[in-house]
């Protein structure tokens, strides 16, 4: 299957552009970007097309897109996508608000192509171990979640509040509220946040914290914050710990790192080896889209994951807790 | 704790412990052997002309009437943390203490261990700059069981969250300033009341976003952390990472020993807390963390208390 790649707006553009290079049976086919000199630079760096307008590369044989522009522009990409009958896999969050995530999943639906959203931490070994411990009962009821997806401030687009949709909570806060839902098959009611422009200056929020009631008479917690600082040895992580009846699971999906000290740089490194998500992520896409099996991550997860992260919004101007389903 | 403060008393040179009264006669008997104090009945020990400090180690609930009772005796009064289990309460110790002209000291004792000193120095000296975000964990042991089993019963004890996570709220104050607005959660009223957990969000006049875990569930024995991260820099302390010692014995049966951590101190921070308390009172240079700071700690904790019951965010 060919596939092509719409905007490096966002970074994790070349992990997938590389994911699909290693796929032997993916011909990468060509980038397009709003960008045009960027688009270019990076078709050089992979050693594909660079296609100078959408339609151009829309109109061509290729079965599926991969859109990593600012989340903002997931929705027009993928609109136009879809009324291609290209299948999308859209960055994280789905979209920056509820209707555009609705017109995407309507869109994907109505053209009868695949709309999955790139959590690529479902793909972690270490997330999928703990999955089976969860399932196997050794934790016995979960009784709290404490979650965290801490990292560096990334800039650019990211904090410009229309293209980004907002800042740290709106980056950070999708991955674990989907990990929660997909490892323990829970659904979120309600989100307090606290929320401030604490480290930067920045015109969105660069820290966050949310407090999460969720079904089964479950409490969650979660740290978005964008507090990595640049001696950090790495860019962040995503733990996750479960207190359960019987026992308490601590997580760190990229734990598996050993540590690296080098005289030509002013910080150490933690060297990871803990897997490539990214190209399980988009092989799995690939493989869904070519057997035509359905999607791991659905057009409604993005949005249920989205949610979480415009209730906690709307909880930091209101000062007190927010029921999502206000927010549908 | 009781136990723990006479043994700081025992340590330093500029205090001497003459009486001890417990309900339970082998623990005050066990204290006193070690240190050479006499058993007598609280009552008696208030009252006697020669003794200058009482230390309050009694159940939450029961501090008030030892406290004021102490302090109507004219005596200096070291009480365990929290100060009490209400405000009311608390400011009945306060006042009496305050009409006696009487030290209340109050054991929120993170203050003294030199860990929770290095970061708060290194706040202080802005090697991290504007602090924006605070991560405080706090337990991973199974509950305390002791006298009646205090500690599990709410009205008594207020649970984790007054009993025990207190003490971060006590740090980060301390560290951060004033509190504007807390938020918090638990798992008491909703399950097992013996497996507490909560999670709690204090947001700062400061600005700085503090979350602070408190555990009565066994995630592989007590520990700490704290993570700091500021406009230039961010610190992470966890004492399970901190353990410079760590001895495994071979057992003769072929199991597989259990590896026991040690925390090697040159002082007890129990005992820098007594020490200081007792030096401040004899006129030299002490830090005592003392009734009004323990009253403003214990707001945090009631305010926290009150989220979780009625699910709302409570303004300080």
């Amino acid at each position: 299957m060919k596939v092509g790649i719409i905007s490096f707006a966002h970074l994790h553009a070349d992990a997938y552009a590389d994911a699909l290079k290693q796929i032997p049976y993916v011909e990468f086919a060509g980038i397009y970007d709003e960008d045009a000199d960027r688009g270019k630079a990076k078709a050089e760096q992979f050693g594909v097309h660079h296609f100078t307008s959408l339609e151009e590369m829309l109109a061509t044989d290729i079965g599926a897109v991969i859109i990593c522009s600012a989340n903002a522009d997931h929705c027009y990409y993928t609109l136009k996508a879809a009324e291609a009958k290209k299948h999308v896999l859209v960055e994280k969050p789905i979209a920056t608000n509820v209707e555009d995530a609705n017109k995407m999943i309507d869109a994907c639906k109505k053209n009868n192509v695949k709309l999955q959203v790139a959590f690529p931490v479902r793909y972690n070994p270490s997330m999928i171990e703990a999955k089976k411990i969860v399932e196997s009962g050794k934790l016995g009821r979960i009784l709290a979640i404490k979650g965290t997806n801490n990292g560096s401030m990334p800039g650019g687009w990211f904090v410009d509040p229309e293209k980004a949709g907002g800042g740290a909570v709106m980056d950070h806060t999708v991955h674990v509220v989907d990990i929660i839902r997909w490892m323990l098959g829970l659904e979120f009611e309600e989100v307090y946040a606290e929320y401030d422009t604490l480290i930067y200056d920045i015109p969105t929020d660069d820290c966050g914290m949310l407090t999460m009631e969720l079904t089964g008479n479950i409490f969650a917690t979660l740290d978005t914050s964008w507090n990595r600082p640049p001696s950090y040895p790495t860019w962040g992580g995503v733990t996750l710990t479960l207190v359960g009846t019987s026992g308490v699971l601590e997580m760190d999906a990229y734990g598996q790192y050993y540590q690296v000290f080098r005289n030509d740089l002013d910080k150490s490194l933690w060297a990871p080896f803990g897997g490539n998500t990214d190209l399980y992520l988009v092989k799995d896409f690939v493989d869904a889209c070519i057997q035509d099996k359905p999607v791991k991550v659905k057009g409604e997860d993005g949005l249920r994951a989205l949610e979480v992260a415009l209730a906690a919004y709307e909880s930091g101007r209101r000062k007190q807790p927010v029921k999502i389903e206000e927010i549908r | 704790m009781g136990s723990t403060h006479a043994e700081a008393y025992r340590v330093i040179e500029n205090a001497e412990l003459v009486a001890v009264a417990d309900l339970v006669p082998e623990r005050a008997q066990a204290i006193a052997s070690r240190t050479g104090a006499t058993i007598r009945s609280a009552a008696e020990i208030i009252k006697d002309p020669s003794i200058d400090v009482i230390d309050v180690c009694v159940p939450t609930p029961l501090h008030r009437d030892f406290v004021v009772a102490a302090a109507e005796a004219g005596k200096h009064v070291f009480c365990e943390k929290p100060l009490a289990r209400t405000l009311e309460e608390a400011e009945e110790m306060l006042e009496a203490c305050k009409k006696a002209g009487v030290k209340l000291g109050v054991g929120h004792v993170v203050r003294f261990f030199p860990e929770y000193i290095d970061a708060y120095d290194r706040v202080h000296r802005g090697e991290i700059g504007e602090v924006a975000t605070v991560r405080t964990t706090r337990g991973g042991f199974p509950l305390p069981t002791a006298w009646k089993d205090w500690y599990a019963n709410y009205e008594w004890s207020g649970g984790l969250v007054l009993d025990m996570i207190i003490h971060d709220f006590d740090y980060l104050r301390w560290l951060l300033g004033p509190v504007e607005r807390v938020f918090a959660k638990s798992t008491f009223g909703r399950d097992f009341n013996r497996l507490e957990y909560a999670l709690v969000t204090l947001k700062f006049k400061s600005g700085a976003i503090a979350h602070v875990e408190g555990s009565w569930v066994n995630s592989g024995g007590f520990h700490t952390r704290f993570e700091i991260a500021g406009t230039k820099g961010l610190m992470d302390y966890d004492s399970r990472k901190a353990n410079p010692i760590n001895l495994t014995v071979n057992t003769t049966g072929g199991m597989p020993g259990v590896p026991v951590p040690t925390r090697p101190w040159v002082e007890s921070p129990y005992t820098t807390e007594i020490k200081n308390f007792i030096d401040a009172l004899q006129g030299k240079e002490g830090k005592i963390v003392d009734g009004n700071e323990g009253y403003e700690s214990l707001r945090i904790a009631l305010a926290a208390l009150e989220s979780i019951e009625t699910g709302k965010a409570v303004s300080l």
